[in-house]
Parts: structure tokens; C-alpha cells; sequence
């Protein structure tokens, strides 16, 4: 993984989160209620830009690409598949970090001006892999 | 192309939703079942308004002042004239004509500048008070006599507005239109206006704005909520209305305070909407009627279906689709309830349906059955040959089963012809999208049709 890479990873994860946390409400609410066109767009051009950068490995699922509009896809669909994104970039996170003097670090391809270590790579700061049992 | 219940706009292939337009759309062949109010013209905060309510008293006070010059016969005919407006098409009649007073009720309605003083030397400040005194006028015709007095401005405004929309205008004489500068009704007016297709006669539409099913100021209420019955009856007398009429001759102040109260209380006085929606718990409510009945026609089951969902989906689909009728017919002895829609191509969709089935109305047939089978897709093929367009959507307990979904695509892929279903799955569908508020419940019709072709070849 490289700096940009990161960089959009981080920027995607968290608008996934904040959507998903979103419509996670709406859905308790009324999980049969339709998503407004406007809100769909959006998840949809979220659900593009993550499918770009989790390549076909990390997708999850091979036969979904976007919501369509005309078929009224209701909160709780879109919750469901927002879930199923998540979980995926988590999977390409835990591939991408490495455990280093007691913490988790992303293990990046450094760039000109960084200080890289022997295998020409940095290490940022992350967070323990969730699913990795204590 | 047959048309239920054709409108003055859908006629012309002018195809606008009738929450879009400033004024009601007239029926070619039946009245809109409102009335012009008065008391919304007089409580409008538009000047123009407030100046025409003017206009309309004072050219009924002009009465008086003929009374004054010893020209009664003039007042009277007058009055006989402005009874009756036609070309609006408002209020109950089948055939959009109704008919003048006679004489001797313009007598009656004159008789009241004799007879009560303040109207005598004041004249009148709301002229639908003549309710209040005269057995057999009521809100039709005092619709009709401020429409007639209003027929000039009216001409002007029906041209207007057909011209913004394309409605096509005739250059046509107007019967009876009330001159305000001679203060008599002349023959020799003509206009431009939309005209009836079988009468030739001239149409004018009226401003929603002023609109009600009753007046503000009206007898009924007067006498259930106003009338003091210990005073004008004994008590065990029959209470009947027309001697309240009288009673009220004699005693003006009880009217004056019923006028008084009900323009204290004018922020309540709104005017009617031409189709209400029903509220969301109504619906949730059909909704489980619906769903509570069993298919077929066992204790009137079908009736019943066809009732709550001639009610739900008409508020449904509104405002995109606006409701035409129910309408019952028979083939091959079964008789079959549907409901007309007209397509006002308010989305993409429904133009497309326009413009792919030329369909400018869309026939819901409602179907109680536990599977729709080959004859009823054969019927309603049959119903759509009839002139409607070549879209139908059959109202239903269960989805096609796959042989008949078939067929239907086998329809289109002939004849090009489109047959969806919607579901009770689909109507409740429509109910939490109206209740979300989210997305319009026609949404799901969009969304059966986008099935349906999805399932065409190519």
C-alpha cells in the first residue's frame, strides 16, 4: 500500500461509517422505509469509489456493483450492503498492517523524503485488526 | 382514443397534474361538484380579489336601486339572468346545464330590500345572506349568480391561462355576460375560449383558490348551530326550515350576529382542495382491511377489496396520477371494477407510458382473485383495445404465477402491449413510502413496470 492508497482508504472508511451509522438509525426506525433518491446517489458513488480501491479480491460480492433507484432499495438493504463493504476494507486493513514494538502499523511504500526503513518501507500508526482474537 | 370522464386539458392533450394549475379543471360532460364562495373573495388578502367581491355585491345592490326607480321588471330580469352560469361547470349536474329561477323567486329574493330596512338602505355586504331568507336558494346558486356577475373577468382569465398551457380557443359568443359600466347583463359579447367538442359551447374555468363544497356562510349551518328553535317554534311543533326563513324576515339582528360571527371567525374559512388525501393512518388502516380479506367473493370480499383500494390508491398516487373513476362493466358476464387514472406525464415514467402505450389514462382493474389466469389478462387485453392506451395494471392478492407472467411478456413482445401486477406486497409497499415520506408511492408502479420490461427480450 502507498500514501495515497492510505489516504483514500481513511476517507472512504469513515464516510462508509458515517453513512452506515446514519441509515443504522433509520433502519431501526422503519427498516421497510425507502431511501430518498438524493441519499442513494451518494451511497452509490460511495459504493463506486470503494469498489475502485478494493479491487475484485477484497469486493464483497462479485454481482453487486450499485443500487438501482427504480427498485426502491429500502434502509435496511442499504445498511446490509454498507456492512458487507465495511467488513472488506477491515479484511484489506488486517492484510495491511503489521505488529512493530507493541502496536499495530500500516506498512507503507515510502516516498522520496520519508525516513524508510531497510525494506524501503514506513509505518504509520493503526489500530489493532478486529476480528484477531486476544 | 376514449376517454372516462374527459377533462377540458387531457381532451386537448395538454397534461398537466391538477395540483400544478391555478384553477379546476373543467369536466367536458360533467360539473366539478365545488362552488365559488363568495366570502373567499371578500376574506382574500389579493386586492384584486377583495375588488371583485366588490364588484358582485355591488351589482347585486344595483337591484335596490332599480327597485328605488320603480324598475322592477329590469331588477327581476336581471336576477333570472345571473341565476344560472353554465359555462362554469360547477356544482351537480350530469350534463353540465342547469336551469334559471323563475320570476316569482326573483320576486322573493327582491322582496328582501323591502323588506328588511338595513338592506333597504345599505343594500347587502355578503348577497349569499339571501340564503337565509328564501326557500330553494342555496350554494349552487349563489355560485352561480357571483359567477355570472364575475363572467367578464372570468372570460379574461380562462383565456389567459389556456393560452400559458396551449389549450386550443375558439372565437365565441357569451351568453349573458354581466356589463359592470351599464349594470345590465348583454348578448353581444364573444371571446376567445376553450369550447365544449360536442356543444360548440363556451368553458371557463374558475380559480381553485375560491372554491368550497359549501359556503362559508350557509343555511345549514345556520340552522344547526344558529337558529334559536325555542323562539321560532312551539314545542311540539315540526321544525321545518322554511320557518326559519320567515322567522328570520322579522328578525334581522339574528342574521347580522350570524354574519358577524362568521367573519370573526374567517381564518378558519379556507377553501376546499379538489381531492383530499386521506390521512396515513387511514391508509395503514385500508391497508389491513385489505389484507385481512379473503380472496374470491365469499361475504362480499371483492366489494370490499375494490372499496379500500379504489380509496387507497387513488390518495396514493396523487398528486401524479389524478383520479378519474370507478368504472363497472361486464364481459363475458363478469362484471369487472376498475379505476381510471389520467396520465399527466408528471415523471419520466408515466411519459413513457404516454408516449410507448399512448396511454393519456391508465386503467387499475381490480381483481379479489387468488390467481390472476389467462381469461383475465385476455379481458383486460380486451378493455385496453377499447382505446386506452396499451398499459394496464391489474390490482391483485398475489404476484402472476410464472406461466402468466409469461404470457404477459409474451404480450408485449407481440403486441407490444403492458400488463403489470400490483401486489398486496406492493400496495403495502406504497403505504410505508407514503408514510416515510421519503420517496412517492408511485414509485412501486415505476418500479413493477422497470421489473416487468427487465423480464422482455431485448
Amino acid at each position: 500500500m502507498n500514501w495515497p492508497e492510505l489516504d483514500r482508504f481513511e476517507k472512504l472508511v469513515g464516510q462508509l461509517e458515517s453513512v452506515y451509522a446514519e441509515l443504522s438509525i433509520l433502519s431501526k426506525k422503519s427498516p421497510n422505509d425507502a431511501v430518498n433518491p438524493f441519499k442513494l446517489r451518494f451511497v452509490n458513488k460511495l459504493l463506486a469509489d470503494s469498489a475502485a480501491t478494493l479491487g475484485s479480491d477484497y469486493l464483497p460480492f462479485g454481482d453487486f456493483e450499485q443500487f438501482d433507484s427504480d427498485d426502491i432499495p429500502q434502509n435496511s438493504d442499504v445498511v446490509f450492503i454498507l456492512s458487507q463493504y465495511l467488513q472488506c476494507f477491515e479484511k484489506l486493513r488486517a492484510d495491511n498492517v503489521v505488529y512493530r514494538h507493541g502496536s499495530w502499523d500500516w506498512e507503507i511504500d515510502a516516498e522520496d523524503d520519508d525516513s524508510a526503513d531497510d525494506s524501503g518501507k514506513v509505518y504509520v500508526r493503526s489500530t489493532r485488526p478486529k476480528r484477531l482474537k486476544d | 382514443m376514449t376517454l372516462i370522464r374527459p377533462r377540458l386539458t387531457d381532451f386537448h392533450e395538454v397534461l398537466v397534474a391538477q395540483s400544478d394549475l391555478d384553477f379546476a379543471i373543467p369536466f367536458l360532460d360533467e360539473d366539478i361538484p365545488l362552488h365559488v364562495d363568495p366570502f373567499l373573495l371578500w376574506k382574500s388578502p389579493s386586492q384584486q380579489d377583495q375588488a371583485l367581491h366588490t364588484a358582485v355585491t355591488n351589482s347585486f345592490n344595483h337591484l335596490n336601486y332599480l327597485l328605488g326607480r320603480d324598475r322592477r321588471g329590469e331588477a327581476r330580469e336581471i336576477l333570472v339572468a345571473a341565476s344560472e352560469c353554465a359555462e362554469v361547470g360547477l356544482g351537480h349536474s350530469r350534463k353540465r346545464r342547469g336551469s334559471r329561477i323563475g320570476a316569482a323567486k326573483a320576486d322573493e329574493i327582491l322582496s328582501l330590500f323591502g323588506a328588511i330596512e338595513d338592506y333597504s338602505k345599505s343594500g347587502f355586504s355578503h348577497f349569499e345572506e339571501i340564503q337565509l331568507y328564501v326557500h330553494g336558494i342555496s350554494k349552487d346558486r349563489v355560485s352561480d349568480i357571483c359567477c355570472s356577475f364575475l363572467k367578464s373577468f372570468l372570460m379574461d382569465y380562462t383565456t389567459e391561462v389556456c393560452r400559458e398551457l396551449g389549450i386550443p380557443l375558439a372565437h365565441v359568443a357569451v351568453p349573458a355576460t354581466y356589463d359592470y359600466r351599464k349594470n345590465r347583463f348583454v348578448e353581444d359579447q364573444t371571446a376567445w375560449l376553450p369550447v365544449n367538442p360536442e356543444t360548440s359551447s363556451p368553458i371557463l374555468v374558475v380559480p381553485k383558490r375560491w372554491l368550497r363544497f359549501n359556503p362559508w356562510i350557509n343555511f345549514d349551518e345556520y340552522y344547526r348551530d344558529y337558529c334559536p328553535f325555542d323562539d321560532v317554534f312551539q314545542p311540539d311543533e315540526t321544525r321545518d326550515p322554511v320557518r326559519v326563513l320567515r322567522y328570520n324576515r322579522d328578525h334581522y339582528g339574528l342574521v347580522r350576529d350570524y354574519i358577524a360571527a362568521k367573519e370573526r371567525t374567517q381564518a378558519d374559512c379556507r377553501n376546499d382542495p379538489l381531492f383530499r388525501q386521506i390521512p396515513v393512518s387511514s391508509a395503514k388502516g385500508k391497508l389491513s382491511t385489505i389484507r385481512g380479506l379473503a380472496t374470491g367473493k365469499a361475504e362480499g370480499a371483492d366489494r370490499k377489496f375494490e372499496s379500500a383500494t379504489s380509496q387507497l390508491l387513488a390518495s396514493l398516487l396523487y398528486p401524479h396520477l389524478d383520479f378519474a373513476a370507478v368504472q363497472s362493466r361486464t364481459d363475458s358476464g363478469v362484471l369487472i371494477r376498475d379505476l381510471i387514472f389520467y396520465n399527466n406525464r408528471s415523471l419520466d415514467f408515466l411519459e413513457e407510458i404516454h408516449t410507448d402505450y399512448g396511454s393519456r389514462q391508465i386503467v387499475f382493474e381490480l381483481k379479489n382473485v387468488a390467481e390472476i389466469d389467462r381469461d383475465h389478462i385476455n379481458q383486460l387485453n380486451r378493455y385496453l383495445d377499447s382505446g386506452l392506451g396499451m398499459f394496464g395494471v391489474f390490482v391483485t392478492r398475489h404476484a402472476l404465477k410464472t406461466a402468466m407472467f409469461k404470457n404477459t411478456v409474451s404480450l408485449w413482445a407481440g403486441q407490444r402491449r403492458c400488463i403489470i401486477a400490483l401486489t398486496d406486497d406492493d400496495v403495502s409497499l406504497m403505504v410505508t413510502l407514503l408514510e416515510g415520506r421519503q420517496r412517492p408511492p408511485v414509485d412501486v408502479l415505476k418500479k413493477k413496470y422497470v421489473e416487468f420490461r427487465r423480464a422482455c427480450p431485448s
